[in-house]
């Protein structure tokens, strides 16, 4: 049911907890699900240094965020948030089943949501997927 | 990696003696049951004997057995076999029942009758008194489980059974999670119908039978043949209906000295998991419960992750609730039971049975507790 690649950042999640004095936070919750993700980035010129998560839901959900911390780290933020997209971070993980998409979807929008806060200066993001 | 099976209210592997029972009717005794000649007949005989030793298990004749494909054919030929024989009539059933009784109810209202679906209380039961003022001058069948699969609690069917019987109405039962673990006898309970399941008591998968009393008005729902004495055409699954039989005289030999058994290898796993995990519930009754079932909501956690975890060390256990297409419905069993969707969301079921050992639950132990913590600590503050 789930690629070996999720069953491992499920089991040995990258990159979890929260941030002391992040440049960004950005959260993203599933209201038809109740599953929430949320993002810690310290970022250094245009570049994301550092991503850190927190989530609650399902299997999928905890490895998507995980798997995310990897692909944004040391990529300028301009870039991220034109590439950013759930199919990339469902590719990272080794693909999703049809009825798992929405963890891709979540953690997507919650690091979407970090990378605008960082541009606008603005306040912590929440969206909803 | 060790193996640890708690899932046995899902299916249970078939006994070694039933799977030989069962082998020469897939070859040598090949026959149709319904043909005269003498293949057919060692077929018949097989039958004949499975069936007998399910009346006798039961306490009943077996001309009252009727053998299916299963639980939800069980359940089903019993609502609409009874419902259609009364059309317009009245039901009552309970809001906990296992889809193959809900979704049976729901068909009916379609069809122009009407069902009053029971609440139950916070350990998982249903009042009998509630029973007694649904009952309408057109209740023409009572529905309900004698036991819930995703929780264990044991229903009062006895009390139900002889409101039944006062009014004479129809009682029938989804008996699939106690047949074969607990003594219930149909007549002693004022049980009119009970649908019972093979692979939920080391039998193989695909057969289950219902207990019809005799002089229970009822059309068929399946025609064809005369098969069954008419309650259920079609060629009978005889490897099936003699693995169930074999199943089921296993369970005479081991049934009462298992319930014990596992009734304290459950409490031992509830009573390690209260110790060692904070934010822990138990959903469903504290006593009146299936000997193998342990139902536990650990606050904050999203069960599916909590399955995962426990699966990546070997250990198989379910949860009622799946987090699909962006919806995740908490259990509707727990969720009736009025526990709160922070609880409900991370109810995981462990249901033990003839294989669980004492070493089997102290390794969960082992693994649970870290577990726990560590999904805990990924989770954000103030997440659910």
């Amino acid at each position: 049911m789930y690629s070996e690649t999720l069953l491992d950042h499920f089991r040995t999640p990258r990159n979890v907890g929260m941030m002391r004095s992040p440049d960004a936070v950005g959260e993203s919750e599933d209201p038809s699900c109740g599953d929430l993700a949320r993002f810690y980035l310290r970022i250094e010129g245009d570049l994301v240094r550092e991503a850190r998560f927190q989530t609650y839901g399902c299997g999928p959900s905890i490895a998507a965020s995980s798997v995310a911390t990897e692909l944004v780290r040391d990529r300028p933020v301009g870039a991220l948030l034109g590439e950013l997209t759930p199919e990339a971070v469902e590719t990272a993980l080794g693909g999703l089943p049809e009825d798992r998409r929405h963890a891709a979807t979540m953690v997507v929008d919650a690091l979407r949501g970090a990378l605008r806060h960082y541009r606008t200066g603005g306040s912590r993001e929440t969206s909803h997927a | 990696m060790r193996r640890v099976y708690l899932d046995h209210n899902a299916s249970t592997p078939v006994h070694p003696e039933v799977l030989a029972a069962m082998m020469p009717y897939f070859s040598e005794r090949f026959g149709n049951a319904s043909s005269i000649h003498g293949f057919g007949r060692e077929a018949r005989e097989g039958i004949d004997v499975a069936r007998e030793t399910i009346a006798h298990f039961l306490g009943v004749t077996p001309d009252e057995i009727v053998f299916t494909s299963g639980g939800t054919e069980s359940d089903n030929l019993a609502v609409k076999g009874v419902a259609g024989a009364r059309p317009g009539g009245h039901i009552i059933s309970t809001v906990v029942e296992h889809h193959a009784l809900l979704r049976t109810c729901q068909a009916l209202e379609k069809s122009g009758h009407s069902v009053t679906y029971l609440p139950v209380d916070g350990d998982g039961l249903v009042d009998p008194d509630d029973v007694r003022r649904a009952i309408r001058p057109d209740t023409v069948l009572i529905s309900i489980q004698t036991a819930n699969s995703e929780t264990g609690t044991l229903m009062p069917i006895q009390e139900i059974g002889r409101i039944a019987a006062e009014r004479s109405i129809p009682f029938h039962c989804d008996g699939v999670q106690t047949f074969g673990k607990l003594p219930i006898t149909p007549r002693e309970t004022g049980i009119t119908l009970m649908s019972m399941s093979a692979h939920k008591i080391y039998g193989p998968k695909g057969i289950g039978a219902l207990y019809i009393a005799k002089g229970t008005r009822m059309v068929s729902v399946q025609h064809g043949g005369d098969h069954e004495r008419r309650r259920r055409a079609g060629t009978e699954h005889v490897p099936g209906i003699v693995g169930f039989g074999k199943a089921v005289e296993l369970r005479t030999r081991y049934m009462a000295e298992e319930a014990v058994r596992v009734t304290g290898l459950r409490d031992r796993l509830w009573e390690g998991v209260r110790r060692s995990v904070a934010d822990v519930r138990l959903n469903g009754h504290p006593t009146r419960r299936l000997p193998g079932t342990l139902n536990m909501s650990f606050r904050g956690i999203e069960a599916e992750s909590i399955i995962l975890g426990l699966d990546l060390k070997g250990i198989g256990t379910s949860a009622g609730s799946a987090c699909t297409s962006g919806s995740l419905e908490p259990s509707y069993v727990i969720t009736a039971m009025g526990i709160p969707v922070d609880w409900a969301l991370g109810a995981v079921r462990t249901s033990l049975g003839a294989s669980t050992t004492v070493e089997d639950i102290d390794y969960v132990l082992d693994i649970l507790s870290p577990l726990v913590q560590k999904i805990r600590a990924m989770s954000p503050a103030g997440a659910v």
